[in-house]
């Protein structure tokens, strides 16, 4: 039955392998939260993150910290263009949700083809291989992986909490992030700000897809998959709420991995699903009440913009 | 011939996906990209009904349809009681998951596929025969889209894009409207999926895929959202294309890849330099009986 | 003179600011109350507190006895509530005429079973439904704008417009919302002649409105809010008299 040994080891490993997770939901939440953007073209970064991480490893047979390096310019580069040349564009055209969502999808299919035609549908990782030596602690099996990945994971965490908390750029997002017109009244730039949200989220990407890819097999679709995930997290921690989204994203991975002891392994990817419809069944407004802000209901929020300014303030 | 009766059928069927697509996403505002699932959903409920429990292949077909239709509102009913944003990531997660269910299931043939569907008309009637009642049925889907969209249901539906809250004040559901169109665009898909199975007589999941996804949405945002005929040039385009790659001879991993990167960048192009599509809509509503009218 | 709208306790907060402080209300068919108050007392508040747009905190509404509390927005409308909107909310895609059309009390022809099978059963109501509109903007003198777009037309005659389809759908209770902002001129005597025939007829109408005049000559009671609160009710005369709800209205 179970012992502690197996339970501490799932748990060990799922705290592990939630690292990119928590990567991937911050970035999609960070941008909702400032944006208010569903950025489903986040896929469509994390496909290119990947694959020029591989290519200058298995192509150009550079080393990992180059590899590293060339692929965060390349993903940075990338969001530079989404934002200023996609999203810019279609705000200015003050385009419809269904727009952006339909925009956003395509890039990521586009760019997913686009791989597909280039790379091939076979899985690829960054290194070669990807076994790790694995040291034994107790009996807890920890591979060589898991401790960088970790903290790498709390290290870009603490930055960028560290950023919104004390830099004056960071607090602009914040406010931004709460109330977009109040924020340009005060003189913030917003199109600076949704920018800096962007290269973050994007930066965050593509560490997460450096740790999955060496730890994990890639196909062009995988980059829509792992996106699901961060939904998922994004909504049951509550939209708005970034550090939720990252705790959604351990409790999520660690349940996903815990479950090997109750379902079989092919159906463990059926569950993301599970989780994502039983997300938004249950909890739209995430499980964390304190920032519930503007998202309460649809008529709430249509009625507050039909009061006058000075009306809605008392 | 049969070649060419093949593609006449495909061709059909995609008009109709793609009509009954445009009601959902057009004329009822919705966003989804769950269409592709209830393709299946028709395809797979036909094929189970009439080749394992011997359902004759009529009633098979409408059961195929009604299985899409409740599976549609059991997807649309609780994300709409929440928003409209809701709708769209539940459809990426009820597509993607259910296609997953699909593959691992025995009963439906798993990854390989579901085969021996047992055919309908053509072994009485000849081919032709089925193909007529395929063009039959999208001349009907056409016309059932034009008359909802041009009744008194189209204005409503034009008014509820317009305002949503203004439409509440006039005493309207909003949400059940949204329910009752996705489920009648999604039965049609599965009506679409049921003249598909018992044609070609086999169906494998990769047939439902994303793919599909990106190419219906295509062929209604570039055809024209929220007219008549813009789906069907869109469909009749977006079909026509891959046959002429098809002649190009190229090797399977190339061609997927080579069509999608064609349907995505053709939905980009337009969206950015021909939003409105190639045969675009009017900003006003204009119904049918208003012209009856005598003043 | 029968109570059709009760409001009891009614009280609202958002996020630490009251937009409702133990309000109550009561509309009778006939008669139009004037909804006075500065800016940011709660008036508009107040309407989506009762017509159910906005969730309320506490309190009850109930029209002709029967309560709200537990209806949505669309629902409370069917029982008989109607509201206009501060800026008017008409559908751009429709047509004057249609976006009165859209706005009867039953609409038979938006069951798809009619659609499809049912053309001609259609017929009678539509006679009727248009019949009424084309009343209603003759009377509003707007007869000759009825296929033009909402857009096409002038602020004032928007809101006109607006105040029209909120009454193709026959309410019992009427709810206008600063119908006189931004329109001049001979609308100004419209609206007031339209507002009076409605409430001759037995609707129960409440106005949110700044321009002390139209209030003074059209409302037979007057409400004066401050800060989600009721301070005062009376005849228009006394309130605007008061010296008190004078400095509260103008010191803001």
């Amino acid at each position: 039955m179970l012992d502690a040994t197996i339970i501490l080891q799932i748990l060990w490993t799922s705290l592990a392998t939630s690292s990119y997770y928590v990567l991937f939901a911050v970035a999609f939440a960070l941008v909702l939260k400032v944006t208010r953007l569903f950025n489903f073209a986040q896929a469509a970064i994390m496909t290119i993150a990947f694959y020029t991480a591989f290519v200058a490893v298995q192509w150009l047979e550079w080393p990992a910290w180059a590899a590293f390096a060339v692929m965060m310019a390349a993903t940075l580069a990338a969001s530079y263009a989404l934002e200023r040349i996609g999203f810019e564009a279609l705000r200015k055209r003050g385009v419809s949700v269904m727009f952006v969502f339909v925009f956003t999808f395509m890039v990521s299919e586009f760019v997913d083809y686009l791989a597909m035609l280039i790379f091939g549908t076979w899985p690829q990782t960054v290194f070669p291989g990807i076994f790790w030596p694995v040291t034994l602690v107790g009996n807890i099996a920890i591979s060589a992986w898991d401790l960088p990945a970790i903290g790498a994971t709390a290290g870009a965490f603490a930055v960028l909490f560290g950023f919104m908390r004390f830099s004056r750029l960071g607090q602009f997002m914040t406010g931004v992030a709460d109330n977009p017109e109040l924020a340009e009244l005060y003189g913030i730039d917003k199109r600076r700000i949704f920018l800096v949200a962007m290269l973050i989220a994007g930066a965050f990407s593509a560490l997460g897809m450096f740790l999955y890819g060496t730890r994990a097999q890639v196909l062009p679709q995988t980059g829509l998959n792992l996106m699901l995930f961060a939904v998922a997290a994004t909504i049951i921690g509550g939209i708005g709420n970034v550090a939720g989204a990252a705790i959604a994203a351990v409790i999520l991975g660690v349940i996903q991995n815990a479950s090997i002891l109750v379902i079989s392994s092919e159906w463990q990817g059926f569950l993301l699903y599970v989780f994502l419809f039983l997300a938004i069944i249950f909890f739209p407004n995430g499980l964390r009440l304190p920032q519930r802000r503007r998202f309460a209901t649809a008529s709430e929020t249509l009625a507050e913009q039909d009061a006058p300014p000075a009306e809605s303030k008392a | 011939m049969e070649y060419l009766d093949g593609l006449i059928v495909i061709v059909g069927l995609y008009v109709i996906l793609a009509a009954s697509f445009n009601l959902i996403i057009g004329y009822g505002g919705l966003v989804s990209i769950a269409h592709p699932v209830f393709f299946a959903l028709g395809a797979y409920a036909s094929a189970i009904l009439s080749r394992d429990f011997a359902v004759p292949v009529p009633l098979a077909m409408v059961a195929g349809a009604a299985v899409a239709l409740a599976a549609s509102i059991a997807l649309a009913l609780p994300s709409l009681r929440v928003s409209g944003d809701y709708l769209l990531i539940a459809s990426i997660g009820f597509q993607l998951g259910l296609l997953e269910v699909i593959k691992n299931l025995r009963f439906t043939g798993g990854s390989s596929g579901f085969t021996n569907i047992p055919p309908f008309l053509i072994r009485d009637f000849g081919r032709l025969s089925y193909v007529v009642l395929v063009l039959a049925a999208t001349a009907a889907v056409i016309w059932l889209v034009r008359s909802i969209a041009r009744s008194d249901y189209g204005r409503a539906m034009s008014a509820m894009r317009d305002d949503e809250l203004a439409f509440a004040s006039l005493g309207r559901n909003a949400m059940w409207m949204k329910i009752a169109i996705f489920g009648l665009g999604s039965g049609l898909a599965g009506l679409a999926g049921a003249l598909y199975a018992h044609y070609f007589r086999f169906v494998t999941p990769e047939q439902f895929e994303l793919l599909q996804s990106a190419a219906i949405l295509t062929m209604v945002v570039v055809g024209g959202m929220r007219t008549t005929w813009g789906p069907v040039v869109g469909a009749l385009l977006l079909e026509a294309l891959p046959q002429a790659l098809a002649f190009l001879n190229l090797p399977p991993s190339v061609l997927g890849p080579i069509q999608g990167l064609l349907f995505t960048g053709l939905v980009l192009v337009f969206m950015f330099f021909r939003p409105q599509g190639l045969v675009p809509a009017q900003d006003v509503w204009r119904g049918t009986r208003k012209a009856e009218e005598t003043r | 003179m029968a109570n059709v709208l009760e409001v009891r306790g009614l009280n609202k907060s958002f996020g630490g600011i009251v937009v409702a402080r133990n309000v109550d209300l009561d509309l009778h068919s006939g008669r139009v109350v004037g909804l006075i108050g500065p800016n940011g007392a709660g008036k508009t508040s107040l309407f989506n507190l009762i017509s159910g747009v906005v969730r309320l905190d506490s309190g009850g509404v109930w029209l002709d006895g029967a309560p709200l509390n537990r209806l949505k927005f669309h629902q409370r409308i069917h029982r008989g509530l109607s509201r206009t909107w501060q800026h008017v909310r008409l559908f751009p895609s429709l047509p004057v005429l249609d976006n009165l059309l859209i706005a009867t009390r039953d609409y038979p022809g938006e069951r798809l079973v009619n659609v499809l099978f049912g053309r001609r059963r259609l017929g009678e109501h539509d006679r009727l439904a248009r019949d009424k509109a084309m009343d209603i903007l003759a009377r509003m003198g707007l007869a000759n704008v009825a296929d033009a777009l909402v857009t096409d037309l002038p602020y004032g005659q928007q809101k006109l417009v607006g105040v029209a389809r909120a009454l193709m759908g026959e309410a019992k209770c009427l709810l206008l919302d600063e119908p006189m902002a931004g329109v001049e001129g001979a609308s100004y005597a419209t609206m007031q002649r339209v507002v009076r025939e409605v409430a001759d007829r037995g609707v129960a109408v409440c106005v949110v409105e700044h321009n002390v005049a139209f209030v003074r000559d059209l409302c037979d009671e007057g409400v004066f809010m401050f800060s989600g609160a009721i301070m005062e009710r009376g005849s228009v005369a006394e309130l605007i008299r008061d010296p008190q709800l004078t400095e509260l209205y103008f010191g803001h």
